[in-house]
């Protein structure tokens, strides 16, 4: 089992939240090339290890938090 | 090797059963024995199923392939690298790779933890980690790995002929030569390395199962494990060419199917051998990402997504 630190609820099971992945910053559509923008929609890091990505606790509070984890052991910090 | 023995993908609702009719045209057209059955027929293949209306999700009918069956994919895939290495291909098992040497947009050699090598062609055709070999070049994929998990229960004696799949519980089922029931689902809902079973997992597969089959609920769990699937945008493996001269990729293969192997290492070798991309896999080149020319064959995996 999975602990994810929410900061309103305290750590939860996994099962309770969405994960959202790594956050990959969005270019502004007005000014980004063909080629940025599909790399934004796209292209992702997809590290071994140490990772900071987005989850969404859909069965608590309903609100995005950001999370450190481990690719490789799943082992989850506070950012 | 491979043992036929017919193969279900059940619709549980009207827009499956439809698409099962859609799919068996569709194969009949390419001359492949598929045909849409309806529950009475399902359970003269597959006794122990509960067909009745009285389950959760009622089984309408089902997309039967008779000519379908199990293929040994470790013995297969052990029996290529034996040819191969008959053939005189090295092959080097427990190295790794630590760097891709590249000069002016050209490979120029490869180097491992037991020694380094020249070549101006490499194939990244690697699963789990094949975003981390490709970085090693320069190359970044529209990739992330996702742990697929899958158990088998104790052996029991033979009663399960056929292969049942089911998209709307995803869930997959058959019986080894061993009796043995292997089973195995979609993959895990978030991107991990992590090779280890998790109980959710467990608990999520067998409430499946025995929706389908009822009496296995007194059956035990031998072992759980799960591999690594590379997951593409569009669920399609990547192949051919890429921005670095002489570094070629047959990665993204995800939970796209073991069958689609063999062909596609021949239009591999063909790459490599004349520098051109065959027309088979001219749709699979990394660019289609940055073209936005995404390959919509979602179907081709036994669970959907």
């Amino acid at each position: 089992m999975i602990l994810i630190p929410c900061p309103w609820c305290g750590s939860r099971d996994a099962g309770e939240f969405a994960y959202g992945g790594e956050p990959t910053p969005r270019p502004d559509p007005r000014t980004a090339t063909r080629e940025q923008w599909r790399g934004y929609l796209y292209l992702r890091n997809n590290v071994a290890g140490w990772t900071t990505e987005r989850w969404y606790h859909r069965m608590g509070c309903r609100r995005y938090l950001t999370v450190q984890r481990n690719t490789v052991t799943n082992e989850v910090r506070q950012p | 090797m491979f043992s036929r023995r017919g193969h279900l993908t059940l619709a549980h609702n009207d827009s499956s059963l439809r698409t099962m009719r859609w799919r068996a045209e569709v194969n009949k057209a390419s001359g492949v024995d598929s045909e849409v059955i309806g529950p009475a027929d399902i359970k003269k293949l597959v006794p122990f199923m509960d067909t009745s209306e009285r389950a959760r999700y009622p089984i309408l009918g089902a997309l039967y392939h008779p000519p379908g069956g199990i293929i040994r994919h470790d013995a297969v895939v052990w029996g290529y690298a034996r040819a191969a290495d008959a053939m005189g291909v090295h092959v080097h098992q427990d190295t790794e790779l630590t760097g891709i040497d590249v000069e002016q947009g050209r490979v120029t050699g490869v180097r491992t933890n037991r020694g380094s090598i020249a070549t101006s062609v490499v194939v990244n055709c690697t699963a789990g980690w094949s975003t981390l070999v490709a970085n090693l070049a320069g190359v970044r994929l529209p990739i992330q790995t996702f742990p697929l998990q899958a158990a088998v229960t104790e052996p029991v004696r033979p009663f399960l002929d056929t292969v049942v799949v089911s998209g709307t519980l995803h869930v997959y089922v058959s019986q080894t030569d061993r009796g043995e029931l292997v089973f195995g689902a979609s993959v895990d809902p978030f991107a991990s390395y992590s090779t280890r079973g998790t109980l959710e997992f467990v608990e999520g597969l067998a409430g499946h199962v025995l929706q389908l089959m009822p009496s296995l609920s007194t059956l035990r769990l031998l072992r759980q494990w799960a591999g690594l699937c590379d997951m593409t945008p569009d669920f399609a493996p990547i192949m051919g060419h890429t921005e670095v001269d002489g570094f070629l990729v047959d990665v993204g293969w995800g939970t796209y199917g073991f069958k689609a192997g063999p062909v596609a290492g021949e239009a591999m070798a063909e790459c490599v051998a004349t520098g051109r991309t065959p027309e088979l896999i001219s749709a699979f080149g990394l660019r289609r990402f940055a073209d936005g020319s995404l390959v919509g064959e979602k179907g081709a995996a036994a669970v959907g997504h």
